[in-house]
Protein backbone atom coordinates (compact mmCIF):
# COMPACT_ATOMS: atom_id res chain seq x y z
CA UNK A 1 0.00 0.00 0.00
CA UNK A 2 1.34 3.57 -0.43
CA UNK A 3 2.64 5.11 2.32
CA UNK A 4 0.40 8.48 1.57
CA UNK A 5 -2.53 6.51 1.95
CA UNK A 6 -1.41 4.81 5.08
CA UNK A 7 -1.37 8.44 6.39
CA UNK A 8 -4.69 9.39 4.99
CA UNK A 9 -6.38 6.39 6.52
CA UNK A 10 -4.83 6.91 9.76
CA UNK A 11 -5.79 10.70 9.84
CA UNK A 12 -9.47 10.27 8.59
CA UNK A 13 -10.03 7.49 11.55
CA UNK A 14 -8.32 10.17 14.17
CA UNK A 15 -11.23 12.45 12.71
CA UNK A 16 -13.62 10.26 12.93
CA UNK A 17 -12.64 9.28 16.36
CA UNK A 18 -12.65 12.24 17.33
CA UNK A 19 -16.20 13.83 17.03
CA UNK A 20 -17.23 14.04 20.88
CA UNK A 21 -14.40 16.82 20.57
CA UNK A 22 -15.60 20.62 20.60
CA UNK A 23 -14.87 21.60 17.17
CA UNK A 24 -11.87 23.70 17.50
CA UNK A 25 -9.55 21.55 19.22
CA UNK A 26 -10.78 18.63 17.02
CA UNK A 27 -9.09 20.62 14.13
CA UNK A 28 -5.77 21.51 16.48
CA UNK A 29 -5.13 17.71 17.53
CA UNK A 30 -5.46 16.88 13.63
CA UNK A 31 -3.18 18.98 12.86
CA UNK A 32 -0.51 18.27 16.03
CA UNK A 33 -0.56 14.68 14.89
CA UNK A 34 -0.19 15.02 11.36
CA UNK A 35 2.26 17.65 12.24
CA UNK A 36 3.91 14.87 14.33
CA UNK A 37 3.80 12.54 11.20
CA UNK A 38 5.42 15.00 9.05
CA UNK A 39 8.38 15.87 11.77
CA UNK A 40 8.93 11.66 12.37
CA UNK A 41 9.14 10.47 8.81
CA UNK A 42 11.47 14.01 7.71
CA UNK A 43 13.71 12.77 10.91
CA UNK A 44 13.59 9.39 9.60
CA UNK A 45 14.44 10.44 5.90
CA UNK A 46 12.37 8.37 4.55
CA UNK A 47 8.50 7.63 3.64
CA UNK A 48 8.53 4.01 2.56
CA UNK A 49 5.81 1.94 3.74
CA UNK A 50 7.71 0.56 6.50
CA UNK A 51 8.87 3.74 8.40
CA UNK A 52 5.05 5.19 8.13
CA UNK A 53 3.97 1.88 9.45
CA UNK A 54 6.50 2.36 12.06
CA UNK A 55 5.70 5.73 13.06
CA UNK A 56 1.86 5.06 12.50
CA UNK A 57 2.50 2.38 15.41
CA UNK A 58 4.88 4.85 17.73
CA UNK A 59 1.47 7.04 17.61
CA UNK A 60 -0.62 4.32 19.06
CA UNK A 61 -4.64 3.90 17.72
CA UNK A 62 -6.13 7.33 16.82
CA UNK A 63 -9.28 5.88 19.17
CA UNK A 64 -6.52 5.92 22.14
CA UNK A 65 -5.29 9.05 21.16
CA UNK A 66 -8.58 10.89 21.57
CA UNK A 67 -9.31 8.60 24.58
CA UNK A 68 -6.55 10.07 26.38
CA UNK A 69 -8.83 13.73 25.44
CA UNK A 70 -11.84 12.52 27.14
CA UNK A 71 -9.94 11.64 30.25
CA UNK A 72 -8.05 15.18 29.92
CA UNK A 73 -11.27 16.95 30.29
CA UNK A 74 -11.26 18.62 34.13
CA UNK A 75 -14.77 19.06 34.36
CA UNK A 76 -16.26 15.44 34.34
CA UNK A 77 -13.54 12.99 34.57
CA UNK A 78 -16.01 10.03 33.93
CA UNK A 79 -17.97 11.68 31.19
CA UNK A 80 -17.04 9.02 28.99
CA UNK A 81 -18.64 6.10 31.22
CA UNK A 82 -21.81 7.90 32.35
CA UNK A 83 -23.76 8.95 29.58
CA UNK A 84 -24.39 5.04 28.01
CA UNK A 85 -25.24 4.07 31.21
CA UNK A 86 -28.15 6.52 32.12
CA UNK A 87 -29.35 5.91 28.61
CA UNK A 88 -29.31 2.50 29.80
CA UNK A 89 -30.89 2.92 32.90
CA UNK A 90 -33.60 5.08 31.46
CA UNK A 91 -34.69 3.14 28.32
CA UNK A 92 -38.21 2.63 28.79
CA UNK A 93 -38.14 -0.47 26.60
CA UNK A 94 -37.69 -3.62 28.97
CA UNK A 95 -39.37 -6.74 28.73
CA UNK A 96 -42.06 -5.99 31.05
CA UNK A 97 -43.09 -2.47 29.32
CA UNK A 98 -42.95 -4.36 25.69
CA UNK A 99 -45.57 -6.57 27.07
CA UNK A 100 -47.48 -4.64 28.65
CA UNK A 101 -48.09 -2.87 24.85
CA UNK A 102 -48.39 -5.68 23.40
CA UNK A 103 -50.94 -6.92 25.55
CA UNK A 104 -52.88 -3.25 25.45
CA UNK A 105 -52.85 -3.54 21.62
CA UNK A 106 -52.86 -7.07 20.15
CA UNK A 107 -54.18 -8.63 23.06
CA UNK A 108 -57.07 -6.45 23.08
CA UNK A 109 -58.03 -8.28 19.60
CA UNK A 110 -56.59 -11.91 20.45
CA UNK A 111 -58.16 -11.88 24.11
CA UNK A 112 -60.93 -9.08 24.34
CA UNK A 113 -60.76 -8.05 28.09
CA UNK A 114 -58.64 -10.67 29.34
CA UNK A 115 -55.83 -9.03 26.74
CA UNK A 116 -55.75 -5.34 28.58
CA UNK A 117 -56.64 -6.30 31.99
CA UNK A 118 -53.64 -8.31 31.98
CA UNK A 119 -51.68 -5.41 30.00
CA UNK A 120 -52.60 -3.28 33.01
CA UNK A 121 -51.18 -5.60 35.43
CA UNK A 122 -48.10 -5.72 33.07
CA UNK A 123 -47.79 -1.37 33.14
CA UNK A 124 -48.04 -1.53 37.56
CA UNK A 125 -45.07 -4.09 37.51
CA UNK A 126 -42.95 -1.95 35.24
CA UNK A 127 -40.28 0.12 37.17
CA UNK A 128 -39.63 2.29 34.73
CA UNK A 129 -43.19 4.28 34.00
CA UNK A 130 -44.06 7.10 37.18
CA UNK A 131 -46.91 6.54 38.92
CA UNK A 132 -48.56 9.49 37.55
CA UNK A 133 -47.98 7.71 33.60
CA UNK A 134 -49.64 3.90 35.14
CA UNK A 135 -53.15 5.86 36.40
CA UNK A 136 -53.62 7.71 33.34
CA UNK A 137 -53.06 4.29 31.49
CA UNK A 138 -55.33 2.78 33.77
CA UNK A 139 -58.08 5.22 33.21
CA UNK A 140 -57.56 5.19 29.46
CA UNK A 141 -58.30 1.14 29.46
CA UNK A 142 -60.85 1.01 31.87
CA UNK A 143 -62.95 3.86 30.16
CA UNK A 144 -62.44 1.62 26.60
CA UNK A 145 -63.35 -1.51 28.01
CA UNK A 146 -66.91 0.25 29.60
CA UNK A 147 -67.30 2.07 26.04
CA UNK A 148 -69.09 -0.97 24.39
CA UNK A 149 -70.93 -1.56 27.83
CA UNK A 150 -72.03 1.74 28.24
CA UNK A 151 -73.22 1.56 24.53
CA UNK A 152 -75.06 -1.51 24.41
CA UNK A 153 -76.77 -0.60 27.81
CA UNK A 154 -78.23 3.15 26.22
CA UNK A 155 -78.85 1.20 23.28
CA UNK A 156 -80.78 -1.09 25.04
CA UNK A 157 -82.94 1.53 27.43
CA UNK A 158 -83.37 3.54 24.30
CA UNK A 159 -85.53 0.68 22.66
CA UNK A 160 -87.22 0.04 25.93
CA UNK A 161 -88.46 3.20 25.75
CA UNK B 1 -15.57 1.39 34.72
CA UNK B 2 -16.74 -2.38 35.14
CA UNK B 3 -16.12 -3.83 38.49
CA UNK B 4 -13.64 -6.36 38.73
CA UNK B 5 -12.37 -5.53 35.41
CA UNK B 6 -8.65 -5.92 35.19
CA UNK B 7 -6.74 -2.88 36.16
CA UNK B 8 -2.88 -2.14 34.79
CA UNK B 9 -0.92 -0.48 37.46
CA UNK B 10 1.23 0.87 35.20
CA UNK B 11 -1.03 2.29 32.81
CA UNK B 12 -2.69 4.08 36.10
CA UNK B 13 0.35 5.28 37.71
CA UNK B 14 1.97 6.50 33.94
CA UNK B 15 -1.45 8.43 33.54
CA UNK B 16 -0.71 10.00 37.14
CA UNK B 17 2.78 11.02 36.88
CA UNK B 18 3.44 11.87 32.51
CA UNK B 19 1.96 15.40 33.43
CA UNK B 20 4.59 16.15 35.34
CA UNK B 21 6.91 14.49 33.61
CA UNK B 22 6.12 16.81 30.66
CA UNK B 23 6.54 19.57 32.82
CA UNK B 24 9.70 18.47 33.68
CA UNK B 25 11.08 18.29 30.27
CA UNK B 26 10.19 21.82 29.61
CA UNK B 27 11.56 23.25 32.56
CA UNK B 28 15.00 24.32 31.46
CA UNK B 29 14.46 24.96 27.92
CA UNK B 30 10.80 26.22 25.31
CA UNK B 31 10.75 22.56 23.16
CA UNK B 32 8.88 21.90 19.91
CA UNK B 33 6.03 19.37 21.08
CA UNK B 34 7.59 16.40 18.89
CA UNK B 35 10.82 16.88 20.86
CA UNK B 36 9.05 16.73 23.95
CA UNK B 37 7.36 13.43 22.39
CA UNK B 38 10.86 12.16 21.30
CA UNK B 39 12.40 12.49 24.99
CA UNK B 40 9.47 11.23 26.77
CA UNK B 41 9.25 7.86 24.42
CA UNK B 42 13.12 7.87 24.89
CA UNK B 43 12.59 7.62 29.05
CA UNK B 44 11.15 4.16 28.37
CA UNK B 45 8.40 3.18 30.32
CA UNK B 46 6.35 6.26 30.49
CA UNK B 47 4.70 6.11 27.02
CA UNK B 48 3.53 3.20 24.82
CA UNK B 49 1.42 5.44 22.42
CA UNK B 50 3.29 8.73 21.71
CA UNK B 51 -0.11 10.31 19.98
CA UNK B 52 -1.69 10.70 23.44
CA UNK B 53 1.11 13.31 24.94
CA UNK B 54 -0.79 15.71 22.87
CA UNK B 55 -3.97 15.64 24.60
CA UNK B 56 -2.12 16.33 27.62
CA UNK B 57 -0.49 18.90 26.25
CA UNK B 58 -3.39 20.82 25.11
CA UNK B 59 -4.72 20.14 28.93
CA UNK B 60 -1.27 21.62 30.15
CA UNK B 61 -2.01 24.71 27.88
CA UNK B 62 -5.50 24.75 29.39
CA UNK B 63 -4.32 24.76 33.00
CA UNK B 64 -2.28 27.49 32.26
CA UNK B 65 1.20 25.38 33.47
CA UNK B 66 2.55 26.11 30.37
CA UNK B 67 2.74 28.60 27.65
CA UNK B 68 3.30 28.19 23.41
CA UNK B 69 4.79 29.99 20.80
CA UNK B 70 4.56 30.53 17.27
CA UNK B 71 8.13 29.75 15.79
CA UNK B 72 9.37 29.72 12.16
CA UNK B 73 10.95 26.35 11.06
CA UNK B 74 13.48 25.62 8.42
CA UNK B 75 11.56 22.68 6.95
CA UNK B 76 7.78 23.14 6.98
CA UNK B 77 5.30 25.18 8.76
CA UNK B 78 5.09 27.24 11.81
CA UNK B 79 6.01 25.19 14.69
CA UNK B 80 4.61 25.74 18.87
CA UNK B 81 6.91 25.46 21.05
CA UNK B 82 6.28 24.73 24.61
CA UNK B 83 7.59 26.73 27.75
CA UNK B 84 7.35 26.24 31.81
CA UNK B 85 5.10 29.13 33.26
CA UNK B 86 5.51 29.76 36.68
CA UNK B 87 2.28 28.01 37.73
CA UNK B 88 3.67 25.46 35.98
CA UNK B 89 7.17 25.37 38.21
CA UNK B 90 5.14 25.40 41.41
CA UNK B 91 3.10 22.31 40.36
CA UNK B 92 6.44 20.64 39.50
CA UNK B 93 8.23 21.57 42.49
CA UNK B 94 5.26 20.44 44.63
CA UNK B 95 5.29 17.51 42.59
CA UNK B 96 8.78 16.27 42.92
CA UNK B 97 8.54 16.59 46.65
CA UNK B 98 5.58 14.30 47.09
CA UNK B 99 7.24 12.28 44.59
CA UNK B 100 10.54 11.58 46.33
CA UNK B 101 8.11 10.61 49.11
CA UNK B 102 5.36 8.76 47.20
CA UNK B 103 8.49 6.49 45.72
CA UNK B 104 10.58 5.98 49.40
CA UNK B 105 7.57 5.16 50.69
CA UNK B 106 6.78 2.29 48.31
CA UNK B 107 10.35 0.93 47.91
CA UNK B 108 10.38 0.61 51.74
CA UNK B 109 7.36 -1.46 51.82
CA UNK B 110 8.58 -3.87 48.67
CA UNK B 111 11.94 -4.02 50.46
CA UNK B 112 10.09 -4.93 53.87
CA UNK B 113 8.36 -7.37 51.70
CA UNK B 114 11.36 -9.30 50.25
CA UNK B 115 12.95 -9.61 53.47
CA UNK B 116 10.27 -10.49 54.97
CA UNK B 117 10.29 -13.92 52.50
CA UNK B 118 13.37 -14.34 52.76
CA UNK B 119 13.31 -14.69 56.78
CA UNK B 120 9.84 -16.70 56.13
CA UNK B 121 12.11 -19.29 54.65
Amino acid sequence: MDADVLVRDYLGRLEAASWPLPAERRRELASEVSEHIEAALSEAGRRDEVTVRNVLERLGPPEEIVAAEDGAAKEAPTSAAQPAEAIRASSPWGAIEIGALLLLTIGAILLPFVGPLLGLVFVWISTQWTTRQKSVATVIVVALLMLPVLILFAASAGTTI
Amino acid sequence: MVPGEARNPLTELRRGVLEHCVLAVVREEESYAFDIVRVLAQAGELVTSEGTIYPLLSRLRRDRLVTTTWRESDAGPPRRYYRITDDGRRALDAFVGEWKRFRDAVDALLRAKERGRVHGR
